[in-house]
């Protein structure tokens, strides 16, 4: 084959225009620039927006959520605890595909009527919840019928094991995981812990593929121990709830507070309700009477006015008293007691509950000095338990009271306490005369008190009261086998502006076994109706009921003698 | 020259293969990695609800009901225990 140079190839030997040689160059060249402003542009202009939108491709945040710690009482008994449930929504366009078969399947696991979905998703929305808080069984099932555009979303539902029994102490949280009451509400960042996060690479499928970046761990609520003992728990609400029914009273409230720690052991207040079942929070159910409602205490303040009399040395426990035949007028009122006392000391005052003995007993008392040991008592401030709405009660400023209301206040009326503050006030008497502080936390360390009168005055106060709770006091309080000292009171409530002749809170305030403290009880029943309504008859027989429970419990030896009905035999064999 | 290229080649190569055969364990051992974290969130989950469960049938009330309903048995008072005293000292073998 001949070779043909390319200088002299036949095909170039007609000579051609020069302009298009020229125009193929330039075209050739703008195609060029075009490419290469383009790719500037890509690189340099828009390479963040374009960079952003790759990675919104693979690259996902998935949020971590945290659990919500659990709550337990002293022993180490859940309370409260979260497990995973799921929140099942609907896209309303999409579900409009469903089959009624699969409609009708879906409403039955959903417990919910057919018509009642439907009603849901004929909606302009594109999202709708059709039930929260489902368990994960049942959303398994769910996921398993493939309706169209029904979804499920994780979620977390908290179940309370003590229901009622606990509901008060305890509380609730709303359906976003966060506290709403009692507990839940007061601790409510300790329990709620922090979400965390992580950026990963999804593949087609949708699976994490790799981590991106560093995972920030979520952070688990912390375990919340409380000072709280269900077994204590358990029988005071079971004796609340006899006395309730006994009495057809409207309502009952009581507290167990250990001596030597101020830890409250027992808190229970009826009518009550169910964490687990939001139908049964009610208004009325809701209150936790012993911390945010007040009353007027009644007798069961005598026994402080009388222990700074003696304390002052204003009287001995010998000084007698005439209370005469029952009625006494002072200041324009009469003071009336409920049966004739004659002459009588300090200690049958507090005994047989005189008003007009502690109303001679105020008049050797200045307005300023009683309100000053009210004070000191810790009436007329909120207990500082972090419990929300915790009442102050109400205790007016000395230099406004009348001498007519100082003595009333002597015993117990025109000011206004919370059961938990009464029981607080109490412990001095139990504890050789100073107030412990409260706590609905287990305390790891010794508990502060504060010194309001001295060892020798609560000790003598100790076996006043031990008297008013014996033989010829209140003695429905008496427990079989232990010493117990208290207070009984009956106060009539205002209707109206009026002190009411119908309706009474009865209450009764003590501890045991005398020889050594160790819980204080305090119960108030509001509104007995049916039999007495005396304070010694109604609220005396379940403080007694609670004591003896709870000692048992708790294992305290018997303190009194009693006899044994039964005798030990000589074991016939050994194990 | 030559022989220097063709061992810096089959290096070159090696090295490739090494780096494709790491990644692919990482993403295993990665895939691994999330399926225990996943079993323990399980457990861990199960636990919880176990718990629960115990609570529910260990609940005052309910064991309550069923000592003094359907066993028959009755709260335990002083008149009716008997009370041992124990030499101090000797408290290890009393319980049982």
């Amino acid at each position: 084959m001949k070779r043909v140079p390319f200088f002299d190839n036949p095909v170039l030997r007609g000579s051609l225009p020069m302009w298009r040689a020229r125009l193929v160059l330039i075209l050739i060249f703008a195609g060029f620039l075009t490419l290469v402003g383009r790719a500037l542009f890509l690189q340099g202009i828009s390479t963040e927006f374009l960079q952003q939108q790759g990675e919104r491709r693979y690259e996902r945040t998935i949020p971590l959520p945290a659990m919500r710690g659990k709550i337990l009482d002293r022993n180490g008994a859940v309370l409260a605890s979260s497990v995973p449930a799921r929140g099942v929504f609907a896209i309303p366009e999409d579900v409009k595909k469903a089959s009624d078969e699969q409609m009708k399947a879906l409403a039955k696991l959903l417990e919910m009527p057919v018509a009642d979905i439907r009603a849901r998703i004929d909606d302009d929305r594109n999202f709708v919840y059709l039930k929260r808080q489902v368990s994960v069984d049942v959303g398994d099932e769910i996921k398993a019928l493939n309706v169209p555009g029904v979804h499920q979303l994780g979620e977390n539902r908290r179940y309370y094991p003590d229901g009622e029994v606990m509901g008060h102490v305890v509380g609730f949280t709303n359906i976003e995981d966060r506290g709403q009451e009692g507990v839940e509400l007061t601790f409510n960042d300790v329990l709620s812990g922090t979400a965390g996060s992580r950026r990963v690479i999804k593949d087609r499928l949708g699976r994490v593929i790799e981590d991106v970046q560093a995972i920030v761990p979520p952070v688990d609520g912390k375990d919340l121990r409380l000072s709280i003992d269900t077994r204590l728990q358990f029988v005071v609400y079971k004796a609340l709830q006899d006395a309730l029914e006994e009495r057809g009273a409207r309502a009952g409230a009581a507290v167990v507070i250990d001596v030597h720690t101020g830890e409250v052991l027992a808190l229970a207040n009826l009518p009550t309700f169910d964490p687990n079942r939001r139908e049964t929070y009610k208004p009325a159910n809701l209150r936790n009477m012993a911390i945010t409602d007040t009353f007027e205490p009644g007798s069961i303040m005598k026994p402080f006015t009388a222990a700074l009399a003696l304390d002052l040395g204003r009287i001995t426990p010998t000084t007698i008293f005439d209370t005469g035949n029952g009625k006494f007028r002072y200041q324009g009122s009469t003071i009336s007691d409920v049966s004739r006392n004659g002459s009588i000391a300090v200690g049958d005052i507090l005994r047989r509950s005189s008003n007009i003995g502690m109303t001679m007993i105020s008049e050797r008392l200045q307005s300023r000095e009683m309100w000053d040991r009210f004070t000191e008592l810790g009436l007329g401030t909120a207990p500082q338990i972090g419990f929300p709405g915790a009442a102050p009660g109400r205790l007016r400023p000395w230099d406004r009271w009348r001498l007519i209301e100082k003595a009333t206040m002597a015993y117990g009326y025109g000011l206004s306490v919370s059961l938990l503050q009464v029981a607080r006030a109490y412990s001095v008497f139990a504890r050789d005369g100073d107030m412990v502080s409260l706590s609905l936390v287990k305390r790891d360390s010794e508990p502060t008190s504060v010194r309001v009168y001295p060892t020798k005055i609560a000790v003598m106060l100790r076996s006043m009261l031990e008297a008013a709770a014996g033989p010829d006091g209140a003695k429905a309080a008496q427990v079989q086998g232990y010493r117990v000292a208290g207070k009984s009171g009956t106060a009539r409530k205002i209707i109206d502006g009026k002190y009411s002749t119908s309706r009474y809170r009865s209450s009764f305030v003590g501890f045991a076994p005398v020889s050594d403290p160790k819980i204080i009880v305090a119960v108030s029943i509001d509104e007995p109706q049916k039999g007495a309504y005396y304070g010694g008859a109604v609220a005396a027989p379940v403080f007694s009921r609670i004591v003896g429970g709870s000692l048992r419990l708790m294992g305290v030896k018997p303190d009194a003698p009693f006899e044994s009905t039964i005798v030990a035999n000589a074991p016939e064999r050994t194990r | 020259m030559g022989r220097l290229s063709v061992i810096v080649a089959i290096l070159l190569m090696l090295s490739a293969i090494s780096l494709v055969t790491a990644r692919y364990q990482s993403r295993q051992l990665f895939v691994e990695s999330e399926r225990v974290q996943a079993q323990t969130r399980d457990l861990e989950t199960g636990w919880r609800r176990l718990q629960l469960d115990r609570a529910e049938y260990a609940r005052n009330s309910r064991v309550d009901e069923a000592a003094s309903g359907e066993l028959g048995m009755l709260g335990i008072v002083p008149d009716r225990t008997l009370y041992l005293n124990q030499p101090r000292g000797n408290t290890a073998g009393g319980a049982q």
